[in-house]
């Protein structure tokens, strides 16, 4: 069971994978026309459907983008199904992920339908033998057939109405929370710890999902909070370094040009080789960082009408944006300070992590 | 000795390249011949051939994600590894993954 669990997040890993440039592309095509029409003073494109010139132009270069956004689920079950059972899976997971938006099952659905579609495929290979004549028309005829007819079963049939209404109302409920003051500083505290917590590892991908998921549903709030964290540790790593030169090696010095780059463009990965120094100590005070910039971006009222751009110019798409840039120098600054207080950088990091004995580490051999 | 292995994460920038080059450096370092394929953003980086998977002792893959062209490595011992370990203690990983393979025989 342990292994099936460990398993099955790889797999969604794997689709979060395919989906992330997809994902990022499209709302970049989302919101470049948005912030041109602002800077004309229209607030929406919707009314510019039928005219002519360039607000339309405008107009159909926001419908393509939100068609790449709509494809969130569609993408996403398709290829968590061909992680789990390679080519013939991902036709009925992208069919699944297709069904789960148009019926409202949403996220949730995506993955129920993602996962019927591969493990259907991965059970039919085992389990089904055919004469040697009509081998070939397993990959491409069986499997896919019935792991299609298996997702239209269970995404079509039995399982729409009562994932539409789950569905509806957890998105009703977030909604919620996003407009209320005191839920809406809980869920930046939250997400800014999570963001900052694993930089780029499953909870910092779940919560940015959580953030795209929201965001496939019209809810921009999250992604607020989550872009303003990605930004936090990479650029605190490098104004640590500029700020506090001796307390780091030679190398983690030079390192710390790149993560002014990570961090204006958004990418918490580069505060790795930093946090690795000491992890113990510096993985609560990145997490403490983030949360504290994710609150004060909430706290001074960045909101968004737009689905928020990432990284540090991200600013212009948020309504505030004052706050946006005040709540990632909060965060950046505080980890900055209390990181070079606790921590000294300026040690040897060649070699093994000493926390890490042979014993720890997990291995898992098979013979392919 | 000789090791190939295959490195991925969700978004491919950052844990990929590093697990793959700690990886080479810690078989330097301990007189291994280890190549490291990194299957990032950018696709295949240093790819593995099919010559040198045949050659290879062992398969070491640094992910828990779908790795592409395992079909290379038919027959051939795979020993899967987390990925932030493999940045954490990559001499560790090597020793322990060489222990496994000494067991087996």
């Amino acid at each position: 069971m342990k292994k099936f669990f460990k398993d099955a997040v790889g797999h969604v890993m794997t689709g979060i994978g395919y989906m992330l440039p997809l994902i990022v592309a499209a709302s970049l095509v989302v919101a470049i026309p948005k912030i041109i029409a602002l800077c004309m003073g229209i607030t929406s494109l919707d009314p510019y459907a039928e005219t002519e010139g360039f607000t339309h132009i405008l107009y159909l270069i926001e419908q393509v983008g939100w068609t790449g956004i709509g494809l969130t689920n569609t993408v996403l079950a398709g290829f968590i199904a061909y992680s789990i059972a390679d080519k013939p899976a991902i036709g009925a997971g992208l069919i699944g992920g297709m069904v789960a938006s148009n019926t409202n099952a949403g996220f949730l659905g995506a993955l129920i339908a993602a996962f019927a579609a591969g493990y259907t495929v991965k059970w039919a290979k085992e389990h089904i033998h055919l004469p040697e004549a009509m081998q070939q028309i397993m990959p491409l005829v069986i499997c896919p057939f019935l792991a299609t007819g298996a997702v239209a079963l269970l995404m079509g049939v039995i399982l729409a109405g009562p994932l539409s209404f789950i569905n509806a109302s957890l998105v009703e409920w977030l909604r919620q929370l996003c407009t209320s003051g005191t839920s809406q500083l809980v869920l930046a505290l939250i997400l800014g710890a999570m963001i900052c917590s694993d930089m780029g590892g499953p909870i910092n991908k779940s919560a940015w999902m959580a953030g795209n998921v929201l965001m496939t549903e019209g809810i921009f709030q999250p992604n607020v909070f989550i872009n303003c964290a990605i930004c936090i540790p990479p650029l605190a790593y490098a104004i640590a370094t500029t700020i506090r030169k001796k307390r780091f090696s030679a190398d983690l010095y030079e390192g710390g040009k790149g993560c002014w780059v990570m961090g204006f463009i958004g990418i918490t990965e580069g505060a790795i080789p930093y946090t690795l120094v000491k992890p113990q100590v510096l993985i609560p005070v990145n997490m403490i960082g983030g949360a504290l910039g994710a609150a004060v971006t909430c706290l001074l009222g960045a909101t968004a009408e737009i689905p928020p751009v990432g990284g540090i110019y991200g600013f212009i798409s948020i309504a505030n944006g004052w706050a946006y840039l005040v709540g990632i120098l909060a965060g950046a600054l505080f980890i900055a300070f209390v990181s070079t207080w606790l921590v000294n950088f300026n040690v040897n990091v060649e070699g093994d992590s000493p926390d890490i004995s042979l014993d720890d580490i997990d291995i898992d051999i098979t013979i392919e | 000795m000789k090791i190939v292995g295959i490195s991925a994460c969700p978004a491919g920038l950052a844990h990929t390249p590093m697990a793959a080059k700690a990886l080479e450096k810690a078989g330097r370092e301990m007189g291994l011949d280890v190549k490291m394929e990194q299957q990032g953003s950018m696709g295949q980086v240093n790819a593995i051939t099919p010559a040198e998977a045949r050659a290879a002792d062992f398969v070491i893959i640094a992910s828990d994600q779908k790795i592409q062209g395992m079909d290379r490595f038919k027959g051939k011992p795979v020993i899967r590894v987390n990925i932030t370990t493999c940045i954490k203690a990559p001499q560790a990983v090597l020793t322990k993954c060489m222990q496994a393979m000494e067991g087996k025989k």
